[in-house]
């Protein structure tokens, strides 16, 4: 890829950033390929020895900020023309209330999201309150000479013990498995306001 | 290696970069790598960091019929040098510590 491709694309892939803040990041990897041929590379090795554009760009918008790609949004939002904006004003009732029924049903998915994983470390905690007072219950059993009962009791503890370090296991994946998707929701959401701007 | 550490190592490997001379990016990078690899997006991101935090200023010069930015390091980045080498002569002697631990046990 020639540079001018090279720049070209990560362009397009950082639209949604401010417009000095693109420019300076360009002219940052454009010095770095050119040191790079300065050095004896060729332009297609100078390229390539930055990465893809993709990756830069994939990195880009996990780094920078919620709030610094809000206020882009918002500045690409002025350029409304007045009828647009009248609009708005007098659509207000319909599509405030809609933006607010669809950000409660994201949550509420959210929200039931985690009831399951707390569910999940509930099961665990009842198995390990199994366990204990099984343990319990079967020394009484045992004091009280009602040996059957005391060996029922102590091997119904043992089951809950294994069981729960079973769940115990599970839990873990799964909580560790919902915070992966929130940082991947996260990122995705970034990535829409970006395609976003980059439309206007 | 834990994030907040190597983000702090970088910063200080960056500093230490341009610490006798102003560097550029590429230098930089050539420079640094025997030590740390570090790729161009990483170290745009560390330059901006350390030029908010006012331990480097940049300055732009022609070179070859283009224009390079230069990297200055600062007295407050001298001083987060130092800072470092002063923290990691205590983290040391931890180190130390906890590896004659590890002797005695054996």
């Amino acid at each position: 890829m020639t540079k001018v491709n090279f720049l070209f694309e990560l362009r397009d892939k950082l639209s949604g950033l401010s417009k000095e803040d693109i420019e300076e990041r360009l002219n940052f990897y454009s010095e770095m390929i050119e040191d790079r041929m300065e050095e004896g590379l060729s332009e297609e090795d100078a390229v390539a020895a930055i990465g893809t554009t993709d990756e830069i760009a994939k990195q880009t918008i996990a780094e920078t900020s919620f709030t610094k790609i809000a206020k882009e949004k918002l500045k690409v939002k002025k350029s409304h023309n007045t009828w647009e904006i009248v609009l708005l004003a007098l659509g207000f009732p319909i599509w405030a209330s809609l933006l607010v029924a669809a950000v409660a049903v994201i949550l509420s998915l959210y929200a039931s999201l985690w009831a399951v994983i707390i569910s999940l470390w509930a099961v665990f905690a009842a198995f390990i309150g199994c366990a204990v007072g099984g343990i319990i219950s079967g020394i009484i059993f045992a004091l009280n000479s009602n040996t059957l009962t005391a060996i029922a009791m102590l091997a119904a503890a043992l089951v809950c013990a294994g069981l729960s370090i079973f769940t115990f296991f599970g839990c873990k994946l799964a909580t560790k498995g919902i915070l992966l998707l929130t940082k991947k929701v996260i990122i995705a959401i970034k990535r829409f306001f970006i395609k976003k701007g980059e439309a206007k | 290696m834990d994030i907040q550490l190597k983000r702090g190592l970088l910063d200080v490997c960056v500093l230490a970069a341009i610490k006798n001379e102003a560097s550029y990016g590429y230098k930089i990078i050539k420079d640094l790598k025997p030590y740390i690899e570090l790729s161009e997006s990483t170290l745009y991101t560390i330059l901006k960091r350390l030029e908010t935090a006012n331990l480097l200023t940049v300055s732009t010069a022609e070179h070859g019929g283009r224009l390079r930015k230069y990297y200055h390091i600062t007295n407050d980045g001298l001083k987060r040098i130092e800072d470092f080498k002063n923290e990691w002569q205590e983290i040391l002697s931890i180190y130390q510590f906890v590896s004659k631990e590890d002797i005695t046990d054996d």
